[in-house]
């Protein structure tokens, strides 16, 4: 499903070349969940980006959904996402002039799907805010908005769902059900799941863990 | 699974549905932001600028379009020969014609005199189009022949209010009484006589006779008309054209309407220009709305990345939406633009509104693309980066979209703006001064505005409480500050420009007369006249001028050349070389004149005028030319210079005269005054008529009445109406400018609300902390009244600066005015700045005031 190889991430700084990644090695199969984890700065997001086409790395190969990042180019990676890979964010990422039913619209809209609204109107029950169906990101708490987030990344039927630090912004309590209703959904539709925490109950829910201290994986190891 | 199959090959393959969704998803983004402030002031900056340049549009194409299609019922025939003198023989022709005279006399009535067009016709007149005649002032009328029964008139709804009088009335013209038995409602050419100052009057041909106000020297039109099928009619042209002198003049319908078209075009571009800066002020508000809206929607740019949209799909996403809001706003322009035109159509034209045509398609397209332009030159650059946003950015916020090349986006502004400017513009050279005056007119003003701005600071220092706190966030968010005073100082400054041009230039000019200078011309005074008129004149006490002979003639040849020959082409189209001159004779340099070049002729005499001389004939040795003094301003114009020599044409003779001096004239002394004055000596056989002027005390006006009957072929002409005259039509343009200029006074705005909006999370931001620390609503709400009140205050003074500036410059350079300060403007303009920034600004951001630190930091979040 994503497999990367001699990957590394190198950016130019003040001081010198620095290395945000290195060598870094990584398969991850169909209906697998991965959790990348590691202190801050040791190159967690920049990873979860690689892998998911967002960005280019400096040396290395990708593989995403059988195709070779480096092959395409911005345009060919974002058709290659598009439908197919979902987003989780740690700051929401909704659009603050649509309802919560709009956001999850959004990418259904994006790809085409005839039934948009239909599936838009059962994945927001899936994640039990249908009274809320009206309402703008402003008017919903911050558990709400995460939940509507994840119902918009599950909208489309993605193969793969990407998230970062998808309870970071959250107290413990709402963190603890956001969880819970992510791996939930995730094995109802048997998604691939790929997600940056630096949260152990988050990570320990996963199939597999990667930790990363600055820039190198330290252990890959099962959960 | 098969469902998420066909979503999948959709999108890969991208049929056309893939556009059209992307299309349909960007009207759904649009429909869900319309409440957002960027969108609103792009919007109403768009309609500002659509409406101004519409509103002239419209009324500019209204006019031509009446001009086109009035044709030969403009002219009032197929063709019309014009003709100072009679013209008896024709080449043989089978067409229909019709022939008038046309002259100025006094019309009387009791004690009530005017003077007035009179235009003598036969039972012909008019070939082509209508007159239309009323029993009572303010009918329709019906079309009937533009000659009135014998022993009567048709005279003008306007005469008749002057003279006080009704139909029935008699009126006396000349020697002679008639009648008045219709009011004339419309005639051919009347578009024309929009701005002509005296009222008309149709009489019959054989009843001028009678009048005995025709004279020798009397200043006459013949005008022949013809009418018939194109062929004949082009034959008779062609026959015609070599036949005639350079007095004379052949228009054919087009020609007519051309040379009306040619004079409005010149007021018409004007009128453009200034809707233009309107439409240019708005660009400014459009491009830092778009530039805020740009910097709001990297995130969502990113997001949608992340989906899968491509650069191609998000260009289409963006460019819908701004091409949605584009047309939007210019149809709304273009209908403030129908309604506003109307008003300015009653302004322009008060007595012809009724008769343009309905409004015309085209300024439509015009208008539109303007807006269209406008939009894109505006909001491209922020466009190119918002669709250059890498995907990463949800990840890193911090992220900014890649760099556009500087070139190319300020290319695409650039050109965009500059095809605007060259299209209203016309030509070259007017591009050239329009983009050079706007460039250094936008440096003075970010100058002044940051000298200004320098000015506030030590006001700053000394100030407390809210004032500082408001003067503070003036000064910090500098670069806004110098966008919002350049843009509203700009915008106070013409305002104010044209209403000193208006009271001042008029009511100074008029101030600086002396007491007793003359305020009546007395023109086509007889030879036979002459003692008469000296005893009548000191008989009742007036104080007259000196008499000035007066002959009419055409400047045709400089050194044997013609004269259009030796200038530049821009320079063949003076007036001096298209009318006859009024030419005069003295010995005596006239008051007010001051000779500049050369000397003043005086006593010489010169030899007898060399009779049908071909023009640029070489001169005989033993015909010394007549010595003759030129006004600079003519001289300027048409190259001349001391020792040029000169030939006139007057009647059927051809005069020689060599420029011995160049004079400057005080046009505005109420003297008659004269572009060029021959020695005494060559002009003497011709047929002159005399003019002076007299200064009649207001208590004396009854005298005037009596010299009119006395004296029935000299016109006498009331400067003081002449003034008002021309101080109406001069109200009637300034009005229709500042109508236009409301426009400009709304884009300023615009551009105050742009700049405040782009700054609104900052200044949230700040608000939220200070209400945390402690600071009250109130104190907040004075702070920001300070800022506005201060900004617009500043501009109105900078405004005042400018106008004054520029007043004195107009008024030195041009009409040699005293300068004169205007304290009312020092309080007007920065107490008007103080109040439109004020409100604008309140309400831009009054609301940050309001929200709940608590709620104002989650939505910061």
């Amino acid at each position: 499903m994503v497999a990367a190889h001699a990957l590394s991430q190198r950016v130019p700084t003040a001081d010198g070349i620095l290395a945000i990644l290195s060598e870094v090695e990584l398969a991850v199969q169909a209906g697998e969940t991965l959790a990348i984890t590691g202190a801050s700065g040791s190159g967690k997001s920049t990873l979860l980006g690689l892998l998911a086409g967002l960005d280019q790395p400096s040396a290395g190969d990708i593989v995403l959904l059988g195709q070779r990042l480096g092959d395409l180019d911005e345009d060919a990676r974002a058709r290659l996402r598009a439908g197919r890979i979902g987003f989780v964010f740690q700051s929401f990422q909704l659009l603050p002039a649509l309802t919560a039913l709009e956001n999850i619209l959004l990418p259904l809209e994006l790809a085409g799907r005839s039934d948009a609204r239909e599936r838009a109107t059962h994945w927001l029950a899936r994640v039990g805010l249908s009274a809320r169906a009206g309402h703008t990101p402003r008017q919903l708490s911050g558990g709400e908005q995460q939940r509507v987030a994840i119902a918009r990344a599950f909208a489309t039927d993605p193969e793969i769902v990407f998230a970062d630090e998808p309870t970071g912004n959250l107290d413990a309590d709402t963190g603890a059900r956001i969880i819970e209703l992510l791996f939930e959904l995730n094995a109802s539709v048997r998604t691939t799941l790929i997600l940056v925490t630096h949260d152990d109950a988050l990570a320990s829910r996963c199939q597999r863990r990667l930790h990363l201290v600055a820039g190198r994986v330290h252990e890959a190891a099962l959960a | 699974m098969t469902f998420l199959r066909k979503g999948r090959c959709a999108a890969a393959g991208y049929p056309p549905a893939y556009s059209l969704r992307v299309l349909r998803l960007g009207l759904w983004l649009l429909r869900r932001e319309r409440a957002s402030g960027e969108w609103r002031v792009l919007l109403l900056a768009l309609i500002i600028g659509v409406g101004s340049v519409s509103t002239t549009g419209f009324l500019g194409d209204r006019i031509k379009r009446a001009m086109s299609e009035q044709g030969a019922r403009f002219l009032g025939a197929d063709l019309l020969v014009t003709s100072p003198r009679p013209i008896d023989a024709w080449p043989g022709h089978a067409l229909r014609t019709s022939s008038a005279l046309e002259f100025a006399s006094m019309v009387s009535r009791g004690d009530a005199f005017q003077l007035a067009t009179l235009r003598a016709v036969d039972a012909a007149y008019p070939l082509r189009g209508e007159v239309r005649i009323a029993d009572r002032p303010f009918e329709a009328g019906t079309q009937r022949p533009a000659m009135p029964p014998p022993g009567t008139v048709y005279a003008d709804q306007e005469l008749l209010t002057l003279l006080n009088a009704q139909v029935g009335d008699a009126v006396l013209i000349g020697e002679a009484t008639f009648r008045i038995a219709g009011v004339v409602v419309e005639e051919p050419g009347q578009l024309a006589g929009v701005f002509g100052f005296a009222p008309r009057v149709f009489l019959r041909a054989d009843d001028v006779s009678q009048t005995r106000v025709l004279q020798p020297g009397s200043r006459l039109t013949y005008l022949y008309q013809f009418a018939g099928e194109p062929d004949p009619l082009a034959a008779f042209a062609d026959a015609l054209k070599t036949r005639l002198d350079s007095t004379q003049r052949l228009m054919g319908s087009r020609e007519g309407v051309e040379t009306l078209r040619g004079a409005f075009a010149n007021a018409d571009r004007y009128l453009q220009l200034t809707a233009l800066i309107s439409l240019l002020l708005s660009v400014a508000a459009i491009a830092i709305a778009a530039h805020r809206h740009a910097l709001r929607h990297y995130d969502q740019a990113a997001l949608l990345r992340c989906m899968g949209a491509t650069t191609a799909q998000l260009r289409t996403l963006y460019a819908v939406q701004l091409l949605t809001l584009g047309l939007l706003g210019s149809v709304a322009g273009v209908a403030i633009g129908a309604l506003m035109q109307q008003a300015l159509a009653g302004l322009i034209l008060p007595e012809s509104v009724a008769r343009l045509p309905s409004l015309g398609a085209a300024p439509v397209g015009v208008a539109v693309v303007s807006g269209l332009l406008a939009l894109a030159g505006a909001s491209l650059p922020a466009l190119m980066r918002l669709i250059r946003v890498p995907p990463l950015r949800v990840l890193r916020r911090d992220l900014p979209p890649l760099p556009v090349a500087a070139w190319l986006s300020a290319l695409a502004s650039g050109s965009a703006l500059l095809i605007l400017i060259a299209w209203y513009a016309g030509d070259a050279r007017l591009v050239g001064i329009f983009v050079g005056a706007l460039a250094a007119l936008v440096g003075v003003l970010i100058l002044l505005a940051r000298l200004a701005l320098m000015a506030g600071h030590g006001v700053q220092k000394i100030s407390y409480g809210p004032l500082r706190f408001g003067l503070a966030q003036l000064l910090r968010h500098r670069f806004d500050s110098t966008l919002q005073l350049g843009a509203f100082t700009l915008a106070l400054f013409l305002v104010a420009l044209l209403a000193l041009v208006r009271s001042d230039l008029v009511d100074g000019w008029r101030q600086q007369l002396p007491e007793n200078a003359p305020n009546y011309f007395l023109v086509n005074i007889a030879p036979h006249q002459q003692e008469a008129v000296a005893a009548y004149l000191s008989q009742h006490r007036l104080e007259a001028s000196a008499l000035y002979p007066m002959v009419r003639g055409r400047l045709v040849s400089k050194d044997g050349v013609p004269i259009a020959d030796t200038l530049p082409p821009e320079k063949r189209d003076s007036n001096s070389l298209r009318r006859e001159l009024n030419l005069t004779w003295t010995a005596t340099l006239p008051a007010n004149n001051a000779v500049l070049a050369g000397t003043w002729h005086g006593e010489r005499r010169a030899a007898a005028p060399v009779k049908g001389t071909p023009v640029g004939a070489p001169l005989l040795r033993s015909d010394p030319p007549a010595e003759i003094s030129v006004e600079s301003g003519m001289a300027e114009r048409l190259q001349l210079a001391v020792g040029d020599s000169l030939g006139f044409q007057v009647g059927d003779q051809t005069l020689a005269a060599r420029i011995t001096s160049i004079r400057s004239v005080k046009w505005d002394s109420m003297q008659p005054n004269f572009f060029v004055i021959f020695a005494p000596g060559q002009l003497d056989d011709l047929p002159a008529s005399s003019i002076a002027s007299v200064y009649v005390p207001p208590d004396d006006a009854g005298v005037l009445p009596g010299f009119v009957k006395t004296f029935p072929g000299i016109t006498v002409l009331a400067l003081d109406k002449l003034i008002a005259n021309i101080e109406a039509v001069f109200a009637q343009i300034i009005g229709a400018i500042q109508l236009l200029l409301g426009f400009l006074l709304a884009a300023g705005m615009a551009v105050v609300v742009a700049t405040l909006l782009a700054s609104l999370d900052a200044r949230r931001q700040e608000a939220v902390l200070l209400r945390t620390l402690g600071a009250q609503r109130a104190y907040l709400a004075k702070g920001l009244w300070s800022e506005f009140i201060a900004l617009g205050v500043l501009a109105g003074l900078l405004a005042s600066v400018c106008a004054e500036i520029a007043m004195a410059l107009i008024a030195e350079r041009l009409f040699d005015l005293p300068l004169r300060l205007h304290p009312w403007l020092w309080l007007a303009l920065p107490a008007a700045g103080a109040l439109l920034v004020g409100m604008s600004g309140w309400l831009t951001t009054r609301h940050i005031t309001r929200v709940p630190p608590m709620q104002s930091i989650r939505a910061l979040g």
